[in-house]
């Protein structure tokens, strides 16, 4: 019996990522279905988003890097398909530059989406019409602050080339007065700056996707009613995803519900390691004493 | 003059900064647009040149002295350029003079961002995990009172985060959100006060050129 | 089985199997990858910098004739390459100062703001808080939570007296608060785990719908 507590403590690391990774890829092709219940950071994030006004727009910033992609990229793309489902106009920018390829590549997905089902010009979602990608500017104070006076001054050109000014969309979108909720998808302190910066100066609502490795230091925000809704990791993705199913009957890839089976089964390996590793350590430590 | 005009040219800027939220003037407001959209964002547009400088040569010492794993920065190297070459010429869109597709093969820099960096940069954290069920086992342990309330509130999180616990209790998804609403934004919120003091002495010992950590020498 | 036939999703499954290969020991499949990421992103962030931000705000307008005083203005920001060149590298302060100068002067009022009054705003106690009886409750241990954490990190004064007991509850609130942490951050890592096994399997291999 020592002996084999004494084996597990030493276990080969090697072993354990082959335990994990089993335990990740048998659910991901054999799922089990699962919903997720949304929580009332998603839910208030979601129903302001469902109120936004005909004059005002949804501010998505993309501000996540290739490295959170598999956390925050289903944020974006449920995002936009709430508000191109209900047609809302929509502006997307980046704070991180390598953000850009990210946002083009969830509003391609999410227009291809739409369009592919469009039977009309006017049921299609078009760029400069429908949404504006405005792109990137460096430093992060010159979008964050200069969005309050005005945005085409910020970005002249979209990320397409285009001159922001002549689109249609942007005769309606001028600075934050227009904007009725900005959206900062992160996995770092940007949506921290758009509060500090943005809301402090000009008062524009915030809302955050945000890595679930820092979910927990938005609390404090969400409680003063600084951030007014939140998503937190995959799984604050996968409530949207399925706030958008249920209520709007929009259906595409449910890339964070899908995810929720691994998820799942990798938290409960997880807590059972632990466990057994603390059994080990207080048979070995009683043995010692 | 080396290290005088630094920082009278920080404590000005840091002036211009701060002045247009103290006074809402239109006349502060519109110099302050004008020197972020102009200024600002062209001066800041350049300091992308040390970082690349800074990667360019080290890389290029590395190849030159043939330092430990020196071949490798000749892919750096190498990549770095194509796809500098690909983006300044071939365009955003691929729309520049430079063809970026070839018999329906595109590689313009949207393409190669997609399916070479963000599986890259997607799969170096992703091994985080393994790294983290291996140290979760060898390490988190119940030693004390306070470690157990660590893992406890770690425990209740994992259970309650994923939809299943709805299903086996009903109330542990709202108790681990009231472990984020309540304990955790006291905790939070307290340490937050420090850290935001903290960042804003810095910011003023900055302005006023009291740290100078940022001159990188005092020569 | 529905292997993918896009040459691009090929190259994407060896970029990953090759960081992947990493978790068995160092290698230079590894190493290759991690160079090539390095290499691929800065190219990149140069061609957005050319395109979207010189070439709009400063090249378009002054090939033009106009804005002409932006020249002076890139001649600064070009004294970053003066980092390179030991005999005027002082002269990298000069831009440095200005973007760090107004940065941190923009940070002071606002942070204030934004970190400080609305946070203790949140935190006191008002009559209206006790509207609902819950909230009421959590908003006093919220309260309590935040002076206790506060007085944990004091170390200007021993710990004794009232001191004692209210430095000690400060930290089960933080643990509590790191456990919370910890718990979302196992969150966090399988979901990159997860998303990266499921483009294998999925987009590259067609092994799932």
């Amino acid at each position: 019996m020592k002996n084999s507590w004494e084996k597990l403590a030493k276990l080969d690391r090697r072993v354990i990522y082959f335990l994990l990774l089993l335990v990740v890829v048998v659910p991901i092709i054999f799922p089990f279905r699962l919903k997720p219940k949304a929580m009332p950071p998603v839910e208030k994030l979601f129903n302001h988003i469902d109120t936004i006004p005909d004059d005002k727009c949804l501010v998505i910033s993309v501000d996540y890097t290739p490295d959170t992609e598999p956390e925050l990229h289903p944020m974006a793309i449920a995002l936009l398909r709430h508000a191109f489902a209900q047609r809302k106009k929509v502006g997307v920018l980046c704070i991180s530059l390598l953000g850009l390829g990210l946002a083009q590549d969830a509003l391609a997905t999410v227009s291809e989406e739409f369009n592919s089902r469009a039977q009309t010009n006017a049921d299609s979602i078009i760029s400069g019409r429908d949404f504006v990608f405005w792109g990137w500017q460096t430093p992060p104070l010159v979008p964050i602050l200069g969005m309050g006076e005005n945005i085409a001054k910020v970005f002249p050109l979209d990320y397409y080339g285009n001159r922001t000014d002549t689109l249609p969309i942007m005769q309606k979108i001028k600075n934050y007065n227009d904007v009725a909720i900005l959206v900062s998808i992160a996995g770092s302190a940007v949506p921290f700056w758009y509060i500090t910066y943005a809301q402090t100066s000009f008062g524009v609502k915030i809302g955050a996707g945000s890595t679930a490795v820092q979910a927990a230091d938005f609390y404090p925000y969400l409680n003063s009613g600084q951030v007014t809704g939140m998503m937190s990791g995959m799984k604050g993705g996968a409530e949207y995803e399925q706030l958008v199913e249920e209520r709007l009957g929009v259906y595409g890839r449910r890339r964070a519900t899908d995810a929720m089976s691994s998820q799942t089964a990798a938290h409960i390996w997880i807590m059972i390691t632990i466990i057994i590793g603390n059994i080990g350590y207080f048979v070995m430590r009683r043995r010692k004493k | 003059m080396k290290i005088r005009l630094p920082l009278i040219l920080v404590l000005v800027t840091g002036i211009v900064g701060a002045l247009p939220f103290i006074i809402p003037h239109g006349i502060a407001q519109s110099f302050d647009n004008e020197f972020r959209n102009s200024i600002l964002r062209i001066i800041a547009a350049f300091s992308l040149v040390l970082g690349v400088g800074s990667i360019v040569r080290h890389h290029t010492y590395k190849i030159k002295w043939k330092r430990e794993n020196w071949q490798y920065s000749w892919i750096l190297l190498i990549s770095l350029v194509i796809t500098s070459i690909i983006g300044l010429f071939g365009g955003i869109e691929g729309t520049g003079a430079l063809p970026t597709s070839v018999r329906g093969f595109s590689f313009d820099i949207q393409t190669i961002f997609v399916y070479m960096a963000i599986p890259l940069g997607a799969t170096m954290f992703a091994m985080l995990s393994f790294f983290m069920a291996s140290a979760a086992y060898r390490a988190f342990r119940a030693r004390n009172f306070e470690a157990t309330l660590l893992l406890i509130a770690a425990f209740i999180m994992m259970l309650g985060s994923v939809p299943l616990s709805s299903y086996i209790f009903p109330r542990l998804p709202g108790f681990a959100e009231w472990i984020l609403t309540v304990p955790n934004t006291a905790a939070k919120r307290g340490m937050g006060f420090g850290i935001a003091l903290g960042s804003l002495a810095t910011s003023l010992k900055i302005i006023l050129g009291i740290e100078r950590g940022w001159l990188g020498g005092t020569k | 089985m529905n292997v993918a036939t896009n040459p691009w999703i090929w190259v994407s499954a060896i970029l990953t199997l090759g960081i992947f290969s990493f978790l068995y020991k160092e290698n230079p499949f590894y190493r290759v990858c991690e160079h090539l990421f390095v290499g691929i992103s800065n190219g990149y962030s140069i061609t957005f910098v050319w395109h979207r931000v010189l070439m709009p705000a400063l090249i378009d307008p002054v090939a033009q004739g106009q804005r002409l005083w932006l020249i002076p203005i890139a001649i600064v920001g070009a004294l970053y390459f003066t980092r390179f060149i030991p005999k005027v590298s002082w002269l990298v302060r000069i831009p440095i100062a200005i973007v760090m100068g107004y940065g941190a002067g923009a940070s002071i009022p606002r942070a204030i703001d934004a970190s400080i009054v609305q946070q203790v705003r949140a935190t006191i106690i008002t009559r209206s808080t006790f509207e609902s009886v819950y909230n009421g409750i959590w908003a006093v241990v919220i309260l309590v939570g935040v002076i206790a954490t506060i007085s944990y990190f004091f170390f200007s004064r021993e710990r004794k007296g009232i001191f004692k007991p209210l430095s000690y509850t400060g930290i089960i609130f933080i643990m509590l608060g790191f456990g919370a942490s910890f718990g979302y951050t196992v969150m966090a890592r399988i979901s990159l785990l997860i998303g990266r096994l499921t483009f294998l399997l999925r987009d590259w291999l067609g092994l799932i719908r």
